[in-house]
């Protein structure tokens, strides 16, 4: 196997509320791959939910409390330096709480009471690094570490890489991307991409890889949500992608129903597959459907998969 | 003032005589139409000051009106009305009457921070539509949007258990927006989500509609948070100078 940067071969792992939920072939096939790469998955003790993308609206201080009490248990009840989170929601919040306690004393005070009122440690910036699931799999084992483990190739498949919102935006809470050769994009973001070609897969030159899937309101406003679905679901199409490899319960969920919900309320069909990559890369990697959750997702790839001698 | 003239352009300040005559020459039809002039009286000097002092709108006075968050928005591309520029404008110069026009969309924002990341000022315009909507219940112009209400459901999940269970978070919401849970498109969508669903996975959606998952420890965060959430939605309504009767109906309604 590669060399790869040890520091993230055991991380502290962060599943959040969506993954034990609708997402969760998201966390099987992670966990699955992890497993199969020769990764170690220490799981959070005791987490709590990020606060996702509704507290924040009903205060943005409870939302960077939540987060970090994830990242304090990680550091001082765990003594882990790496939080990998696959969600994106939870992911960004991590960091968005990274960037805040860093950068403003409001909210370190705030933090830090309400942290003493409920008893446990404070956390303080800096104690742990953030990582996403797509940087733990890079960095950890590589391109060519990942390819050495590939035995049913992706050869042949068009896949269409989404990654949405959270993943890239706000610029400022993620300051190792932009940084140079190597380092992530949050215009055209690549990771994912570079994963599922080194399984084997053909990406296609896909516009929308960080538009919106309306998740916020995939419930409060559905009419928009469904048109911003149906509007990545026919770009995938157009890009000749047979597949959208998702890294974001969220938007994988949203996805899922809103390609339901075109269909049913707009008449509009779609038959482009939805998938997390870590399902791709399960697959890629050997493991049986089921070992990656793909009986637990809403669309059904099934007949697809076997169609290309992945199932 | 390019700004100043797209709100007074609207279908009701113009006016069109079907049938005009003047001085020999017919102008009837939409030779004759004609902007009616406007005087605007009705300045609010606290709307921005109010705005500023609710979550995510402490920035607002940094715009200097270049467009871009409009230009990137997600919403705006579906819906041309639904424009963050413009209602900062209306918010800096007090034009509230013109604000409350758009009162029903402001909500819509999808929160997918292109305009956060377009911003050459870091307004955080998508804090600031957020703050708009709170402004614009708080003040009794519109009832709780969707959105509020699901944010509200959400946070009063995690508060009272620290985690999200979303069969519950769905049902509650439903409930509380009067809406049913037997639509066809979530009808279909369980249809297909039970045809491929192991029997364990099935018990295990089951179990957590009844039991909620908890987080381990959780309640004496939960009351610190509730302690919190409570000190500061006071505060907000002290900021909008509504009175202690408002704040009760207002809890009421919550």
């Amino acid at each position: 196997m590669s060399a790869g940067n040890s520091k993230y071969k055991k991380v502290a792992y962060y599943p959040g509320c969506a993954l034990e939920g609708t997402a969760h072939a998201y966390n099987r096939s992670t966990k699955a791959v992890g497993k199969k790469l020769g990764l170690d998955l220490v799981e959070v003790k005791d987490w709590n939910c990020c606060g996702a993308m509704e507290v924040k609206n009903v205060d943005p201080k409870i939302q960077t409390y939540l987060s970090s009490r994830v990242m304090s248990i990680a550091a001082n009840e765990m003594d882990m330096d790496v939080v990998m989170s696959p969600c994106n929601g939870c992911y960004h919040n991590l960091k968005k709480a990274e960037y805040e306690l860093a950068n403003d004393q409001d909210t370190v005070d705030v933090v830090g009471q309400l942290s003493k009122d409920a008893g446990h440690a404070n956390y303080e910036a800096g104690q742990v690094e953030t990582i996403h699931a797509l940087d733990w799999i890079k960095e950890a084992i590589g391109e060519e570490g990942l390819a050495a483990q590939v035995k049913n190739s992706l050869s042949g498949i068009k896949i269409a890489n989404y990654y949405g919102c959270m993943y890239t935006r706000p610029r400022h809470i993620f300051p190792e991307k932009d940084a140079g050769p190597g380092s992530e994009s949050t215009l055209k973001p690549h990771f994912m991409d570079d994963l599922l070609a080194a399984a084997g897969a053909e990406n296609v030159e896909f516009p929308l890889k960080t538009a919106c899937c309306g998740g916020a309101h995939t419930l409060s406003d559905s009419d928009m949500s469904t048109r911003l679905v149906l509007n990545i679901l026919r770009a995938a199409e157009a890009s000749g992608a047979e597949v959208i490899a998702t890294e974001c319960p969220t938007c994988h969920t949203g996805l899922e129903m809103h390609q339901v919900r075109a269909e049913e309320v707009l008449g509009e069909k779609t038959n482009v597959k939805i998938l997390y990559f870590t399902q791709l890369l399960g697959l890629a990697m050997g493991l049986k459907p089921r070992k990656v959750g793909i009986q637990e997702n809403i669309s059904d790839s099934m007949e697809f998969l076997k169609e290309r001698g992945l199932a | 003032m390019p700004i100043h003239e797209e709100s007074l352009i609207r279908p009701e300040n113009l006016t069109t005589q079907e049938n005009l005559v003047i001085d020999g020459i017919d102008v009837s039809g939409h030779w004759s139409t004609f902007i009616e002039s406007r005087v605007i009286t009705d300045y609010n000097e606290d709307i921005q000051d109010e705005i500023a002092a609710l979550p995510g709108g402490e920035l607002i006075h940094r715009c200097w009106q270049c467009g871009s968050c409009t230009n990137s928005c997600t919403v705006n591309e579906v819906n041309p009305e639904f424009n963050p520029r413009h209602w900062i404008y209306l918010i800096r110069t007090g034009m509230e009457s013109e604000l409350i026009r758009d009162k029903d969309i402001i909500w819509q924002c999808v929160s997918c921070n292109k305009c956060t990341y377009a911003c050459p000022r870091d307004v955080f315009p998508e804090g600031v539509m957020k703050a708009t909507a709170h402004w614009l219940h708080m003040k009794g112009h519109t009832p709780k949007s969707p959105s509020t209400i699901f944010d509200e459901v959400f946070t009063e999940q995690v508060v009272a258990t620290g985690k999200i269970e979303e069969g519950r978070t769905l049902r509650r919401f439903l409930q509380r927006t009067g809406q049913s849970l037997f639509q066809g498109w979530i009808i279909a969508m369980t249809k297909l989500m039970v045809r491929h669903l192991p029997v364990g996975m099935l018990t295990r959606m089951g179990l957590s509609a009844v039991v909620a998952p908890r987080t381990r420890g959780w309640s004496q965060a939960g009351k610190a948070l509730q302690n919190y959430i409570d000190e500061r939605e006071a505060e907000h309504h002290q900021a909008l100078n509504l009175t202690a009767g408002a704040v009760a109906t207002e809890r009421e309604e919550g």
